[in-house]
């Protein structure tokens, strides 16, 4: 700034030292009365434009009342948990549920996505590097709405579904109803092979630990990562060949479930009890230690005594809800306790095939043109998207995961449109992790495999974090572009009921809530996050 | 740059046009021979060939689904040629046209100017152009023989189309020859140069310049846009018939042309006048005629007010003079260092009595004092002016300083309440545009450029305001700025649109009346405003507490503290994050189609495929629209890490 200043000659009479100024020139006192005029203005211009509305809406005969949330708004929604809603308040929350869907769905596949495009725009291979330079510099210059169109123009321009809609058919259908992939599905036979992997873990655990041992002796590179998922693979691969095996745990689970399922009532009410009273004097103890000076106790304050006072009567009041007052908890516990391991042995044993076979009936019972899915035997797989013929159209079945028009085109919208960024976020975060770092690892012996994993990439998370929620939030309020596709979230589901009722404000001002509290809730966790990983300093 | 480089660069020319090369030309690396450099970049391991392997398959996938889509004869891209006028101005009447062209001339010169006087562009050696050039014509010549011959979709109108290799080359002949040439040229520099392509430089923008020109040249040899609009008639006002006629190249080569003309009759002009003109003066007036311009562009060119001169003369112009002299004079007189007690007593004055005058207006109580000044837009304007004379009167000390600071102090709240005044006038004037409402005069890219201009331009003095709120110490300033700040950034802008366009007007006492457009500019600048101010704030907080200490330790006032030492030095460093609060804004302008404007998106999407020859045809429109875009957003985005690197942000 080239600006020269001169400092103002000051002819004002000389403030003595002592004396305050007169008032208006206190900086105090003009402050306050420059921000309490100001809090003033704020004040009566939103009274004023409350009045305004108040008169204009009476004139226009506009109601604001809350009272379509409970009235039938006549409206049908073309996808979600309920697409007939009997209230307006249910259309709303379907509309949520929508958007929640997709922003949970976008945020996860986003940072997949974004996170392997950052990396591989530092990869010093040339024509992955490019391609995602390529495909960042694309994605994120053009507007996520035109994205969305489109995706939606393209879908909606292709041909209808026939029984063999392809391109792959049964594992992937891109018609103009949408596109249509598999579902990972999880058999009734997986519990038994979790068992196998649950002796996997504890293999691999002590390999990884003996492995790590014998590296730290003898400083040789025993790789106890590598060798220790090396182990759960195996065990996976075997335990999907004879986890039938562990089917004799229907007997033992089913003994556990009628155990449990005979504890008389009064045990559990007592042990809840004793549990209590026992917590309860346990923290007095330890509240008493810790005002425990190597003089001696210290005195206690009134608010000292309080608090114990507080803790044992919570504990009898506890006691009293467990005995008396709430004897149905206990109860509960029991039966839902017992129900567990009643489910879980069902998963085992002979009885599962009956339960398999009588839910593929009853899928075949309500659909008996679907062309099943392959599915799979085994204790996982997936289940493919299929298509049936009703009369002379076909059209996607229930099987895998079928999205709508709207939804895919929304959908691949914000996913690929959010991982440019994130993919500049990476790129940033790892770019900024100061090159000494690198140097240090290297200088250390470590691989460049090994800086990345266990140098770099800790660091560089710190720095990524907050952009990364913003992106997040990004995202989820991106997702309120549906509208223009017409899949049913949040805003759109608004906007139809308010067309519906003439509800406008009070349906934007449950929008708006609804994208504030989303805003919050994920700048809460990213904080949460942020806080446990700063660095401590002293 | 250093600042002993950028104090050089004031002092002469030729010194500063050496340093700039030094600058923009880094040494030129020996490059590797080719097989080793593929060695190197492609196939340094296994496991790295096989990555390159697999995402050689995939780019060349998608290129050939590209292409073919691209290529494909059921592809209309005649609709986009011929629609060319409704993507960028809709509904512009046709007798009006030369308007739009005015503007963009307007646009030319002040570009070309800046270009020369702010020193843009750098140089490259003729064996890059050389490279650019091979790269580009082979490159077509690859894309053309990659294009799948046989065209498959599994689009519903567009069957199966069986062709051989040789017919589909047939068809594309014309790209194979216009590859060959241009690489031949390349060829040709190459190796005709010999070693003396590494020394040889040439002017960056000598080369955007011949490419623009040999694009004007195509419009006066390929006949695009193979329709033309029918005038508007009397029975279909507002329907837009295409048929077979004059091309779109014919109408438009000629202006086209003067454009190109102009821009480097500029960029002369500027190069001559660059040495004459002393110090920043000519940098300043630029600055200056670029945010006049969009207000001269829409509100005069475009609109084409109805000026009532009578009026004008006797009552704006008099208006005008009254303010600037009696108001330069004041605060002349106000800045004198030592005016003491005296002026902030005048300056307190003025606010209660601007202040009063509101209050007045709002009551009613002087509607019919002033007889003469039929009318409520003079009283506004009165009302306006007397409020920020007394805001400037109560900065007036902030600006005391010697005689020349003081001058300049004045000069800036002539020119100021100048824009302001003519603003006021010409807003207020109704438009004279035949055929077509006046507030509709604003279509397609015309409009996106206009909303997305303006928001900027209105959204950052609120974003300025709210970040020094949000960072000040004074608590309810800083409850009331967070306060609004996270609420607009809690909510998608989407709902702010709607609540603008929809429920505004409700909030609007009688009498008062808004166009749904502008309503809509409003939403868009408070919500612009909103991440204007994070922006500025992170550059707020950058600034070491040492120089706040100094401030105070010089005896600044809080005011001069915020206006000379931690402004300017929070503006540089959040120059960036604005740009890239520009490119967002410009991107969400595509929001206009939700809530129903005719802009750019709706009508590549809408109204091209409801014309009787493009039925149906939005892909391709679309396609269009998504360069638009990329190209303005992407242009930006380079622009801005230059502008990064050249501000040295983290360096200094």
């Amino acid at each position: 700034m080239a600006t020269t200043i001169t400092p103002p000659e000051d002819k004002s009479p000389r403030i003595q030292a002592g004396t305050r100024p007169p008032f208006y020139r206190d900086t105090t006192v003009v402050k306050w009365i420059v921000q309490l005029a100001t809090l003033a203005a704020v004040i009566f211009a939103m009274l004023f434009l409350a009045n305004v509305a108040g008169d204009n809406l009476a004139l226009r005969n506009i109601s604001t009342s809350f009272d379509f949330l409970s009235i039938d708004p006549g409206i049908s929604l073309s996808e979600g948990i309920d697409t007939e809603p009997v209230t307006g308040g249910r259309a709303l929350w379907v509309g949520m549920v929508n958007t929640l869907r997709l922003s949970i769905a976008g945020i996860f596949f986003a940072t997949i996505l974004g996170t392997l495009v950052g990396l591989a725009r530092l990869s010093n291979n040339w024509l992955v590097n490019k391609m995602s330079s390529v495909f960042v510099e694309t994605l994120r210059n053009i507007p996520l709405l035109v994205q969305i169109i489109i995706i939606a123009a393209i879908l909606t321009g292709l041909g209808r579904v026939t029984l063999d809609s392809g391109p792959y058919p049964g594992w992937l259908h891109i018609t103009n109803k949408g596109i249509g992939v598999p579902r990972l599905h999880v058999g009734d036979v997986f519990y038994q092979w979790a068992v196998v992997m649950l002796f996997g873990c504890v293999a691999a655990w002590f390999i990884h630990r003996n492995r790590s041992a014998v590296r730290d002796a003898t400083g040789r590179d025993t790789r106890p990562v590598l060798t220790a998922l090396a182990t759960l693979l195996v065990f996976g691969i075997i335990g999907y060949f004879i986890h039938p095996i562990f089917s004799f745990l229907d007997g033992p689970l089913r003994a556990i479930s009628d155990a449990i399922g005979s504890i008389p009532q009064i045990a559990v009410q007592l042990a809840l009890s004793v549990l209590v009273v026992v917590l309860a004097a346990n923290w007095i103890r330890r509240f008493l230690n810790s005002r425990r000076t190597p003089a001696g106790l210290a005195k206690l304050t009134d608010d000292d005594y309080f608090r114990m006072i507080f803790a044992a009567l919570g504990a009898l009041v506890a006691c009293l809800v467990f005995l008396r007052l709430w004897p149905g908890l206990s109860d509960w516990l029991i039966n839902s306790t017992s129900d567990l391991f009643t489910v879980l042995a069902d998963k085992f044993g002979d009885s599962r095939e009956a339960i398999t076979e009588q839910r593929r009936a009853a899928a075949i019972a309500a659909d008996p043109e679907a062309v099943l899915g392959s599915g799979s035997p085994g204790p996982f797989g997936f289940e493919q998207p299929n298509i049936v013929k009703r009369g002379n159209f076909a059209n996607y079945g229930t099987l895998g995961i079928n999205m709508s028009v709207g939804f895919a085109a929304i959908f691949l919208g914000v996913w690929l449109y959010t991982s440019a960024f994130i993919g500049e976020i990476v790129r940033g975060g790892v770019l900024a992790v100061a090159k000494g770092q690198t140097e240090a690892a290297m200088a250390v012996g470590l691989k460049r495999s090994q800086a990345l994993r266990q140098v770099i990439l800790p660091q560089a998370f710190r720095i990524i974090l907050p952009p990364m929620g913003n992106q997040y939030l990004n995202l989820t309020k991106n997702t309120s572009l549906a509208i223009a596709v017409g899949f049913s979230d949040m805003v759109q589901v608004g906007q139809t009921v308010s067309n519906q009722t003439g509800r406008v404000l009070p349906v934007l001002l449950i929008t708006m809530l609804f994208y504030l509290a989303c805003s919050l809730t994920i700048s809460v966790i990213v904080n949460w996050f942020n806080v446990r990983l700063k660095i401590v300093e002293r | 740059m250093t600042e002993i480089q950028s104090a050089l660069l004031t002092v002469d020319p030729a010194i500063a046009e050496a340093l700039e090369e030094a600058n923009a030309l880094p040494p030129e690396q020996p490059s590797l021979p080719p097989g080793e450099w593929i060695r190197k970049n492609l196939f340094p391991s296994i496991g790295g060939s096989i990555l390159t392997i697999l995402a050689g398959a995939f780019s060349l996938w998608v290129l050939r689904a590209l292409l073919g889509f691209m290529f494909s004869p059921a592809r209309k891209w005649e609709a986009v040629w011929t629609n060319m006028r409704l993507l960028m101005t809709q509904a512009y009447p046709e007798a009006q046209y030369v308007r739009i062209w005015v503007s963009l001339g307007i646009v030319m010169v002040l570009a070309g100017l800046s270009l020369a006087i702010f020193r843009s562009g750098g140089k490259i050696s003729m064996k890059r152009l050389s490279t650019w050039l091979m790269v580009g014509g082979f490159g077509t010549i690859a894309a053309v023989l990659l294009t799948p011959h046989n065209i498959e979709s599994a689009e519903a109108e567009e069957p199966f189309v069986e062709r051989s290799f040789a017919e589909a080359l047939g068809d594309r002949l014309l790209w194979i020859i216009v590859g060959a040439v241009v690489a031949g040229i390349g060829l040709a520099i190459w190796y005709g140069l010999g070693e003396r392509r590494r020394q040889i430089f040439v002017p960056f923008l000598a080369v955007i310049y011949a490419l623009l020109g040999v694009a004007v040249a195509l419009l006066w040899v390929v006949p695009f846009g193979n329709y033309a609009f029918i005038p508007e008639s009397a029975d279909a006002p507002s329907e837009f018939v295409a048929e077979t006629g004059v091309t779109v190249a014919e109408t438009t080569q000629t202006p086209w042309t003067v454009m190109w003309l102009l821009l480097g009759g500029a960029y002369l002009l500027g190069t001559l006048l660059r040495n004459v003109i002393p110090g920043n003066i000519g940098k300043v007036f630029l600055n200056f005629c670029w945010l006049l311009a969009p207000f001269v562009i829409y509100w005069v060119i475009q609109r084409d007010p109805a000026f009532d001169w009578d009026h004008i003369w006797s009552t704006d112009v008099p208006l005008f003079a009254a303010f600037a002299i009696g108001g330069g004079l004041l605060l002349y007189a106000l800045s004198r260092p030592n005016f003491g007690e005296m002026g902030r007593l005048v300056a307190a004055g003025l606010l209660a009595f601007s202040l009063f005058n509101w209050v007045a207006a709002f009551f009613g109580w002087y509607d019919d004092l002033f007889g003469l000044y039929e009318g409520f837009n003079v009283l506004q304007k009165v009302r306006v002016s007397f409020l920020l004379l007394a805001l400037a009167a109560l900065l007036a000390p902030t600006f005391a300083g010697n005689r020349s600071k003081r001058v300049q102090f004045a000069a800036g709240w002539i020119a100021f309440i100048g824009v302001v005044h003519y603003v006021f006038t010409v807003v207020n004037t109704p438009s004279t545009l035949e055929g077509i409402q006046a507030d509709t005069f604003l279509g397609g890219f015309n409009l996106t450029l206009f909303v997305a201009i303006f928001t900027m331009i209105f959204s950052f003095p609120i974003g300025l305001l709210l970040a020094l709120g949000r960072t000040s110490q004074m608590p309810l300033f800083r409850i009331l700025s967070t306060i609004y700040i996270e609420m607009v950034r809690g909510v998608p802008l989407i709902t702010v649109l709607f609540f603008f366009s929809n429920i505004l007007p409700l909030f609007l006492p009688s009498g008062m009346d808004l166009t749904e457009l502008a309503a809509v500019v409003i939403g868009y600048m408070l919500f612009s405003a909103a991440y204007l101010a994070e922006n500025v704030r992170g550059g707020l907080q950058s600034i070491r507490r040492g120089q706040f200490e100094a401030a105070d330790a010089i005896g600044l006032t809080t005011a001069q503290r915020t206006g000379f030492i931690v402004l300017p030095q929070a503006l540089r460093v959040s120059i960036p994050p604005l740009v890239g609060q520009t490119i967002a804004t410009f991107k969400e302008t595509s929001l206009l189609f939700i809530i129903g404007a005719f802009d750019l998106l709706r009508i590549g999407n809408n109204i091209i495929s409801q014309q009787q020859p493009f039925l149906g045809v939005r892909k391709e429109s679309l396609l269009v629209v998504c360069l638009i875009y990329w190209v303005g957003s992407f242009s930006m985005s380079k622009y801005s890490q230059k502008l990064e690197r050249r501000l040295g942000v983290g360096e200094r």
